[in-house]
């Protein structure tokens, strides 16, 4: 099997991680957001499996399957954030909720 | 010389004379609103039965053998060298005698005194455990359970002085005592701690059988601090001034605890460390002449009252004087004999003043009686016996035994508490009979209609009767003849080489002339009372006479010296004070005022960084990312710099 | 032998799953309440001092779940569980469910704590004895600020102490050393190791001036609960000092010996004047607390065998009195709506009952001859003088005087003087709450005539 040259997988990473960034930044959907966030996890899972496959070890595939499990259950939590936050509105707008004031 | 060890042995009567009034005690509390008046019969009882174990005990008592005198039953033991007995001999036989004896003829009283009180089963059963917790005292073979006692006994005293604690004069006397009896009680404590120290011991046998082979200054110590002890007990100079208050108290508990028993308990306790005494000169002046001092100050102050109760009281706290006068200077047989007839005699003249005070509806100041010689003519003679004996009048009880003491006093070297003693014999028998001549003689200067006097039963007549006897004629029947008097040979084996080693010298002054002196001013006394109470002039306009001298009293004797003064400003004052400064302002301000401080520039960090938090949310997740790239630039540098 | 941790959690347990009670049934609670604390003792008994342990860390350092009393914390432990026991069964505070499973969780912490023999796990325990009394503060108290200040106090004292187990443990290899014979630790941190678990003691027991946290606890938290913590959970500081601070560093104690004895003998007079004047009754006793336990930390300092042994005979002595006090002072304090010595009055002549349980817990809290006080402080202070320290013998002497003028007052105040009118006066103290009492007074006068098994140790 032919694999690319390993500077390829980080370099896609490096572009979704920055997409992900992006769109937690520029976006005011919460729920843009927390797909952004998934693809900043998902950027840093791509890594892991890069490495552990060019340096043999497999260390890296367990981390990955954690960050899934974990990614998953931040996903539920924050979905369930967003529609109590959410529920009495009729749009979602981060920039609405201000309860993180100081 | 003995070192207060008793025969060992099995003395269940010892026991059962000693635990018999704590039952008494706890039935009568327990089951008092069920007993009623049977309380006071069973009190009455109790110690009575007590008195007879006692009187059976005489003989083991005053065994000997070998080196042991009288009879030891061990209790038990805290731990090595804290081990507790019971130790009867002769000088706590003679205590025991008094407590039980006397103490049950005062209960006995009682039962017709306290007749119709709202706590009367209480009342008999705290003066039940008195006499269980004087017992502890005067039975105990150590220093411990001595203390424990004298704790107990204070204890008794405070519930009894506050014993109608609906008035507040009767609450502030009985805190009063009690704390200056803690304040005695300390200082016992602090005699077991050097004496611990020392023998590792708390035993009188083992503190008594070293106390010759310490330094002259702990030994001193030793002293000092029981006699703290000593003083608080026996109301001298300057922890006298509960006293007087004591007589808040009902009239009986007046004749037993601040008469007849606990207050000797002082006297006791220096007879019974005589051993210690006998090895420090020092000690023996100083505690001769604390004694000397309130001998003549209690009956100073006596000349100046007006409530028959403080007039006794003062001259309790006088006569008091002179058996520590006497224990002080090492005469030991005189000062204790003292105590035996004191507790007669006065216990006589308080139930006495109790059967004017009850016939007068508690009335207690003496210029509202008078007359009463009439009225009460059995009261008039028992006053009357017992203030010829308290005076020393030749033949009576007190006479044999306060001359052992003044006398005592020169032969052992102190001829200025020999004049003391002396002078206040004068003073005494002026006090005295100002009292009999302004109570009992004239006319009647009271409220009250005299012809239905609430006139006392038999009950509260016989006791008084009983203790005319010996306050008349115990002294002369086992004092008479000097060194060759049974009260001699009885203590001869306890106090003989304590008391015969300063023997040596001939004082100038025979003991008969001595007599004949103290007998001189005791004729001086009575005669200015007669003049300026009983002649047939003074009678006449009594009441404005009375008035004038109440007027014209001199502050310093109404104000008793100031000594109550003093000790307010001394020590009271200053504690409040403090307590209010520390309470108040370091407490609340300065110490707790710290943590708030903290807790202020805890708070305002806070808020400084608080104000950070936007709350917009898009706002945080940029400066996470710029966070995270400030850590990524520096990492990149710091590894390009490595290379 | 698996009683030991059954015993601890017993009380927990018990106490969470009091939840799920009817919250209405007063009685029942008190009932449950009653029979599991006396359950616990019976079990503290049958366990004696046997041991239970478990593996928990290997690095970085060995621990163990340890468990088991030392003849010395086994005292404490019965004196906790008896002062529960009294406790509860004449609880009448409002919310009676929720409290007395907070009283039940705060025994099985407590219990945890005394009969841990490992150090990490006393840590856990101390820090887990402090949150059913937050929330008694918090749920009964009289002000929410107290219930923070106990807890950030207390709190702050537990953080020193796990700091110094963490460097005990990473130093010495292991924490499972209470009651063990172990060489002493020396070296560059000792010093500081003994700074944290002083702190700690002396935050818990308290000692001036770190004790502004306890007159609000005790005199806010209600009568049940206060009489548990001042019983015992103030004893925790000085089994600490005992146990840990004189069995593992030694030469630390005995270097800082004087300043501790001089914080000691300041206690001891601050507490008693300051007690003389207060008129809030609880107050005086919170104060004199703060006295007379000035007097431990002074035996314990002083290091001297014969003090020591005073020093459990005093902590037994104060724990009853201490305890008796405040439950006979709620019990005024529930009949009369008050606790003020200058509101309240004349209550003996229709309370004889009430009046004769304040006043023997009184006596023995003046140290009356005859009474456990008296032979603790006895014994207390002769060691003391044996050990050379004679001022600090002196300082105590003052504040016996002292502690007879406050304690007198209190007594004389609430219960003697003329009945004042305006008092609502409700029945005598019930048998219910005489029979609570009781046991406490008991064990005052029993070892106060025969303290031997105490001085056996």
């Amino acid at each position: 099997m032919m694999a690319a040259p390993l500077i390829n997988y980080v370099a896609l990473a490096a572009v979704m991680f920055f997409i992900g960034v992006a769109g937690v930044i520029v976006r005011r959907n919460p729920l843009v957001m927390l797909m952004s966030i998934e693809l900043m996890f998902n950027a840093a899972n791509l890594l892991f499996i890069a490495f552990a496959r060019a340096w043999l070890q497999n260390v890296g595939h367990i981390f990955a399957f954690l960050v899934i499990t974990v990614a998953a259950a931040e996903a539920a939590i924050g979905l369930a954030i967003i529609v109590t936050t959410f529920r009495p509105q009729r749009y979602v707008d981060v920039d609405e909720v201000r309860a993180l004031h100081g | 010389m003995h070192h207060a060890l008793g025969v060992a042995g099995s003395y269940p009567l010892l026991v059962a004379l000693w635990l018999l009034p704590l039952a008494g005690a706890v039935i009568a509390w327990a089951l008092g609103p069920q007993l009623r008046t049977l309380a006071g019969w069973l009190v009455a009882g109790v110690v009575g039965i007590s008195f007879f174990l006692a009187l059976l005990s005489w003989g083991a008592g005053t065994q000997q053998a070998g080196d042991a005198l009288g009879a030891h039953q061990v209790l038990g033991t805290w731990m090595p060298g804290f081990d507790f007995g019971l130790l009867l001999d002769p000088l706590s036989l003679i205590w025991t005698f008094i407590i039980t004896g006397v103490g049950f003829l005062i209960v006995l009283y009682s039962v017709g005194y306290m007749e119709g009180d709202r706590a009367y089963a209480r009342f008999f059963a705290y003066m039940s455990f008195f006499i269980f917790a004087m017992l502890t005292l005067v039975l105990s073979d150590n220093f411990i359970g001595l203390l424990v006692g004298w704790g107990l006994v204070g204890l008794a005293s405070y519930f009894l002085i506050g014993f109608w604690f609906e008035r507040p004069t009767a609450v502030a006397a009985a805190r009063k005592a009690f704390v200056i009896n803690v304040v005695g009680d300390v200082g016992i404590m602090f005699a077991i701690f050097l004496i611990v120290a020392n023998v590792h011991s708390i035993g009188f046998g083992d503190a008594f059988a070293a106390a010759g082979s310490w330094a002259a200054p702990l030994i001193f110590a030793i002293c000092v601090a029981l006699f703290i002890g000593a003083a608080a007990k026996s109301a001298q100079v300057p922890l006298h001034t509960w006293l007087p208050d004591a007589m808040e108290g009902p009239t009986p508990v007046s004749a037993l605890i601040h008469a007849a028993t606990m207050v000797t308990a002082g006297v006791y306790l220096v007879a019974r460390c005589a051993p210690l005494w006998s090895h420090s000169a020092q000690a023996q002046l100083l505690v001769g002449t604390v004694g000397g001092v309130t001998a003549l100050a209690g009956a100073i102050l006596g000349t100046a009252q007006w409530d028959i109760k403080r007039i006794l009281a003062y001259s309790t706290m006088s006569q008091i004087g002179y058996m520590i006068m006497g224990v002080g200077v090492g005469a030991y047989e005189g000062g204790v004999a003292h105590f035996f007839t004191h507790a007669f005699f006065k216990a006589q003249l308080f139930l006495t003043s109790g059967l004017v005070i009850h016939a007068l509806a508690n009335e207690q100041d003496v210029r509202q009686m008078g007359g009463l010689w009439k009225k009460m003519p059995f009261a008039f003679w028992a006053m009357l016996t017992g203030v010829l004996s308290i005076c020393g009048v030749p033949g009576f009880s007190g006479f044999f035994s306060k001359d052992q003491v003044i006398y005592g006093a020169l032969v052992h070297g102190h001829p200025w508490l020999y004049a003391v003693g002396i002078v206040t014999a004068g003073i005494t028998a002026y006090y005295m009979f100002r009292l009999l001549f302004v109570a009992f003689l004239g006319e009647y200067r009271g409220k009250l209609d005299t012809s239905h006097l609430h006139l006392p039963g038999w009950v509260m007549n016989l006791p008084v009767g009983i203790l005319v006897v010996p306050s008349v004629a115990i002294g002369g029947a086992l004092m008479f003849g000097g060194e060759s008097s049974p009260w001699a040979h009885f203590f001869a084996p306890l106090f003989g080489q304590v008391s015969a080693a300063a023997t040596a010298a001939a004082p100038p002054i025979s003991e008969g002339m001595t007599s004949a002196i103290v007998f001189a001013l005791v004729i001086v006394g009575f005669a200015v009372a007669w003049y300026r109470y009983a002649r047939p002039e003074v009678q006449q306009d009594a009441v404005a006479r009375l008035r004038g001298e109440a007027e014209h009293m001199p502050a310093i004797l109404t104000n008793r010296f100031y000594v109550d003064e003093i000790i307010e400003f001394l020590f009271v004052k200053p504690a409040r004070r403090l307590g209010l400064f520390f309470g108040r302002v370091l407490d609340p301000h300065v110490l707790d005022g710290a943590v708030r401080e903290l807790v202020y520039w805890a708070g305002w960090g806070g808020a400084v960084v608080r104000s950070f938090q936007t709350g917009f949310v898009r706002a945080y997740a940029l400066i996470l990312f710029f966070g995270a790239a400030c850590f990524i630039v520096y990492y990149a540098i710091a590894a390009g710099a490595a290379h | 032998m698996a009683l030991v941790p059954i015993t601890i959690l017993l009380p927990i347990l018990a106490g969470a799953l009091l939840f799920a009670l009817p919250r209405a049934d007063r009685t029942l609670s008190r009932t449950i309440g009653t029979l599991v604390a006396i359950a616990t003792i019976a079990m503290l008994v049958a366990a004696g001092t046997h041991e239970w342990s478990v593996h928990w860390l290997s690095r970085p350092f060995a621990a163990a779940f340890h468990f088991g009393a030392t003849p010395f914390s086994f005292w404490l432990a019965l004196l906790l569980a008896l002062c529960t026991a009294c406790a509860i069964p004449a609880t009448r505070v409002a919310r009676a469910r929720d409290f007395i499973a907070l009283v039940l969780m705060l025994e099985g912490t407590m219990l945890g704590l005394f009969l841990a023999r490992d150090l990490l796990v006393f840590a856990l325990f101390w820090d887990l004895m402090l949150i059913p009394v937050f929330f008694g503060l918090l749920g009964w108290g009289e002000h929410p600020v107290t219930a923070w200040r106990y807890f950030i106090y207390n709190f702050a004292g537990g953080l020193t102490l796990l700091l110094a187990t963490a460097a005990f443990g990473v130093i010495y290899g292991s924490t499972d050393v209470i009651g063990r014979s172990v060489t002493p630790l020396v070296g560059a941190w000792a010093p500081w190791i003994f700074a944290g678990f002083a702190v700690a003691f002396l935050v818990k027991t308290p000692v001036w001036p770190l004790h502004t946290w306890m007159p609000p606890t005790y005199s806010g938290l209600p009568a049940p609960m206060v009489a548990v913590v001042s019983a015992v959970q103030s004893k925790a500081g000085l089994y600490g000092l005992i146990a840990i601070t004189l069995a593992l560093l030694p030469d630390y104690l005995r270097a800082y010996a004087e300043p501790l004895i001089v914080l000691a003998a300041i206690s001891l007079i601050y507490g008693a004047v300051i007690a003389l004047v207060q008129n809030d009754a609880k107050r005086i006793v919170a104060y004199s607390s703060l006295s007379h336990l000035g007097l431990i930390v002074i035996a314990i300092a002083s290091r001297n065998p014969l003090a020591l042994k005073g020093a459990l005979v005093y902590i037994v002595a104060h724990g009853l009195f201490s305890a008796a006090l405040f439950l006979v002072l709620g019990y005024i304090e529930e009949r009369e709506d008050s606790r003020s010595l200058l509101r309240l009055g004349g209550l003996g002549w229709k309370n004889p009952r009430l009046a004769g349980a304040l006043c023997i817990a009184a006596l023995a809290a003046l140290g009356l001859p005859g009474l456990a006080g008296f032979v603790g402080e006895l014994v207390i202070l002769i060691g003391v003088y044996q050990a050379g320290y004679v001022w600090p013998v002196i300082v105590a002497l003052i504040a016996i005087v002292i502690a007879s003028a406050y304690m007198i007052r209190l007594y004389q105040d609430l219960m003697n003087g003329p009945e004042v009118a305006d008092v609502p006066v409700r029945a005598d103290l019930t048998w219910l709450e005489g029979l609570a009492v009781a046991p406490l007074l008991v064990a005052l006068i029993a070892l106060g005539v025969d303290p031997a098994p105490l001085l056996r140790l």
